[in-house]
């Protein structure tokens, strides 16, 4: 009987501290594993970039090729009658920095002007977006989008200091199909 | 697609191409607020580490955007209107790893 009681409340102790037990673990494996994939961005994350921005421009180049044009209009209301179908369609990107890239960042911010990294990081991310919406467009069925609006919205809330750095690029716009 | 099966037209233009708006039925708007667990959003955080795309946060927007979207139609439909046109999306970043998503338009009677 006891022994039952006994590890009835080694049980239940054991219930109550898991929580922890779990946090501490990822506490411990954040702490290992930082540090190697802050050397992995030292030496790829740039690299990785590069190939991120060439993989979407020559998506968008063979689809504009194929097409003869670029399917994206911010035109409210395009600008052909003949239109017999329509609906929206979106698509959204949640891209960030490095923390190699916000290293670098904030040291340009000291010396101010353009901080050329966020730039590009940022565009790169609005690019991705708006292949993707041109791609997805075009899989349901419909051969223009009309009046594109492109978003960028914070994904770190004010005041985080401690939470994940990146932009949200959503582009949205109502396809139509031509008769 | 999905809110074509459900018989509403939703579009962003400030008209329908094709079609006349005989009636306009106020705004409607869906919101949803969505968070993925506590696995995706530290395997978040380490792939910020290197930067790039966040697929798994690519991924609960695209979901909370359909659901917020669903709410507006259904909110549309209730009213009877069969379509909802000039369609806005808003998004705003509660806590991390968690964003509320906001679709808002005017619903109307097209021919």
């Amino acid at each position: 009987m006891v022994d039952v009681g006994g590890l009835l409340v080694l049980g239940i102790i054991l219930v109550i501290l898991l929580p922890f037990l779990l946090l501490a673990l990822i506490g411990m494996l954040w702490t290992v594993a930082y540090p190697l994939m802050l050397c992995w961005a030292v030496l790829f994350s740039g690299k990785k970039l590069d190939q991120q921005i060439a993989s979407t421009a020559s998506r968008e180049a063979s689809l504009r090729e194929s097409l003869g044009r670029d399917p994206l209009t911010t035109i409210d209301g395009g600008y052909r009658t003949d239109i017999t179908s329509c609906g929206v369609v979106w698509s959204g990107v949640v891209f960030g920095p490095s923390h190699w890239h916000l290293l670098i960042g904030w040291i340009n911010n000291l010396t101010g002007g353009s901080v050329d990294i966020f730039q590009k990081v940022v565009s790169a991310g609005r690019a991705e977006a708006m292949q993707r919406l041109r791609e997805k467009a075009l899989a349901e069925g419909y051969e223009d989008v009309i009046n594109v609006r492109i978003d960028t919205s914070d994904m770190t809330p004010q005041g985080a200091r401690k939470s994940i750095k990146a932009v949200e690029i959503f582009a949205y716009g109502t396809g139509v199909k031509y008769t | 697609m999905e809110q074509m099966v459900q018989g509403i037209l939703v579009v962003n233009t400030e008209t329908i191409p094709g079609m006349m708006i005989t009636e306009t039925l106020g705004v409607v708007s869906g919101s949803t607020v969505r968070a993925k667990h506590l696995g995706k959003d530290i395997f978040a955080g380490l792939k910020n580490i290197v930067g790039g795309e966040l697929s798994q946060y690519t991924e609960l927007l695209q979901e909370s955007r359909e659901e917020a979207v669903g709410r507006m139609v259904a909110d549309a439909m209730s009213r009877g209107a069969n379509a909802v046109v000039n369609v806005r999306f808003a998004t705003s970043a509660i806590t991390a790893g968690a964003a509320e998503l906001f679709a808002y338009g005017t619903a109307v009677k097209a021919e």
